[in-house]
């Protein structure tokens, strides 16, 4: 009776989990293809015909392409300066020892514990004065020094576990200290990279407070402004609203199932520091 | 290798240091040397002492009301949220089909933007064609429609229940560090005659001492941060129901143009963070012993 009444407990949270994250997930879906009559009066049931001509107005609203140009942009150079500036740095962390050492990581993790909310003004105030307000490579400073502290602990940890073998003969082939760790360190090192790579892609592609502040005009917003934007001007076509909702959440959605490894061991690595 | 690769390391860690000069350190200064200051935008700051705190602390409603909620998502999410992500994960590690399924489903909404999630929980909570009401509806209640995130009586517990899905890394947390529990622990006990229900609660739980006490810190920390799934949802309001310390500092800083002020907030919202990170490894004894 008890391991019945487990069972069927059981059963029942797998179904809650299932409400909770694909439930608001699947109606917005549906409610994409219909028409804004279908929306008011027949909110949970099936479109009568699928509207595709929600997502081709979506796009048709100028600045979305923009935004989803603007956000690719942030993301591929957001990840890859920040993969390359970290790696470097994690790099020397993890192998050498050097006076001051101790102290550079104690800073660096100090970056942790510092809400981003609290630099919001002085952010604001420092992108303006390097003359980068408003421009995309404002916010990819600003993401590539967010994502320091997650992805140095990433990849130093994974630079840890390569055998020190490895460089010790490169150095005995008469490699240089940039080859070895170009030519040896980083391509040992794709899993390592990869890891820290999608979390911080994530964090460029969603970031939204950061983004309000340092931009105003449609020429550097990024994706998740859009929705934020958008939301009173699609307030009255439901549709398109819930087409262009679509339309900013698939990307994330793709990356993850396809790189769904690496954001679990991501997310497992950065919490083992607390 | 040292001496001959110092060059190296200097030329390897500049970026990273110039990079943590630009975002946090300089920021950390223009945020405690402001934050005793009346400034706003195009002004020079003007040093008040301690004027700016003492207004925080006396003579700020909207101040006590950011911080009190601030306070009680900061409470609600390192205790019910984490005690929901730890049962999940408990239940899920019985079955390793569960455990793929919930890491892909249910870390959905921990991988698109907060924006989008806000968006998603204002749809399906829209008093006119939301699906929540509709489904009240088809229960019978022919004229029902609640405005969840508007009216004051529920908008602080709706926005509240969009941050449940972000139980999903508690719960991805614990299963890998149960996945890491060697098997040889589960067997004795079984040969020992232990029911499923008593490893739990014997072997299972206590092991997990440490990623609970880092999943505390890191879903009560997540709490000083947001701020996209509000203003998407409710903006802080009505009135100030759902106003946090985040949005209060964007509105003191961005839309009242009160640097100063705004600063001695950010102030108060990092000593928050580190009192509370400081209280939760003493209660855990975070990295005092392994197990």
């Amino acid at each position: 009776m008890l391991t019945k009444s487990l069972g069927v407990l059981k059963y029942g949270f797998v179904i809650l989990i299932v409400l909770l994250s694909l439930g608001p997930f699947l109606w917005v879906l549906l409610a994409s293809f219909k028409t804004n009559a279908e929306i008011l009066s027949n909110s949970l049931g099936w479109p009568s015909s699928f509207q595709f001509s929600n997502y081709t107005k979506a796009f048709q609203i100028a600045p979305i392409s923009r935004f989803y140009i603007n956000s690719v942009i942030v993301g591929i150079f957001g990840t890859l300066l920040n993969l390359l500036l970290l790696g470097m740095a994690g790099y020397v962390l993890a192998r050498f020892q050097f006076r001051g050492k101790k102290l550079l990581m104690g800073a660096f993790s100090l970056s942790l514990l510092i809400p981003g909310a609290a630099m919001l003004q002085p952010l604001y105030l420092t992108v303006n004065a390097l003359g980068l307000y408003d421009k995309l490579i404002g916010l990819i400073i600003v993401y590539t020094g967010f994502g320091l502290p997650v992805s140095l602990y990433i990849l130093s940890s994974y630079f840890l576990t390569i055998p020190k073998e490895m460089e010790e003969s490169a150095y005995l082939d008469g490699a240089s200290f940039i080859q070895t760790f170009f030519r040896i360190i980083l391509p040992i090192s794709k899993p390592g990279f990869g890891t820290a790579g999608v979390m911080q892609f994530l964090l460029c592609w969603n970031e939204f407070q950061f983004a309000i502040i340092l931009t105003t005009g449609n020429q550097s917003r990024t994706l998740p402004l859009a929705l934020y934007y958008f939301k009173s001007q699609f307030a009255s076509d439901y549709g398109v609203m819930f087409a262009a909702t679509m339309v900013v959440i698939i990307p994330s959605i793709v990356v993850y199932i396809l790189l769904q490894e690496q954001v679990v061991s991501g997310l497992a690595a950065g919490a083992v520091k607390g | 290798m040292v001496r001959k690769n110092r060059g190296y390391i200097t030329l390897f860690l500049l970026p990273t240091v110039a990079l943590f000069i630009i975002v946090y350190a300089v920021s950390l200064v223009i945020l405690f040397g402001t934050s005793f200051t009346e400034w706003s935008a195009g002004r020079s700051p003007v040093f008040t002492g301690l004027a700016n705190y003492i207004k925080l602390f006396t003579d700020d409603a909207d101040f006590r009301q950011s911080a009190l909620n601030t306070g009680i998502w900061v409470v609600l999410q390192s205790t019910v949220h984490v005690a929901i992500g730890t049962l999940f994960a408990v239940i899920l590690s019985m079955k390793e089909f569960y455990w793929k399924f919930a890491r892909t489903v249910y870390m959905f909404p921990n991988i698109i933007s907060g924006a989008a999630v806000g968006m998603l929980f204002l749809c399906m909570l829209n008093p006119e064609f939301g699906a929540v009401n509709s489904i009240v509806r088809l229960f019978g209640n022919a004229d029902y429609s609640q405005n969840w995130f508007m009216d004051y009586a529920t908008a602080f517990l709706s926005v509240t229940m969009t941050w449940l899905p972000y139980a999903a890394v508690v719960t991805i947390l614990i299963l890998a560090e149960i996945a890491a529990i060697p098997e040889s622990l589960f067997e004795s006990a079984r040969i020992d005659g232990a029911s499923n229900f008593k490893i739990n609660l014997y072997i299972i739980i206590p092991m997990l001492r440490n990623i609970i006490g880092t999943c505390v810190i890191l879903s009560g920390t997540s709490m000083l941060q947001k701020m996209d799934i509000i203003l998407m949802t409710t903006g802080g309001g009505p009135g100030n129901a759902t106003m946090n310390l985040p949005i209060y500092i964007y509105k003191t800083a961005l839309m009242d143009n009160n640097f100063g002020y705004s600063n001695s907030v950010g102030v108060f919202l990092i000593g928050f963070g580190l009192i509370f990170v400081l209280l939760c490894r003493n209660l855990f004894r975070i990295g005092s012993s392994e197990h």
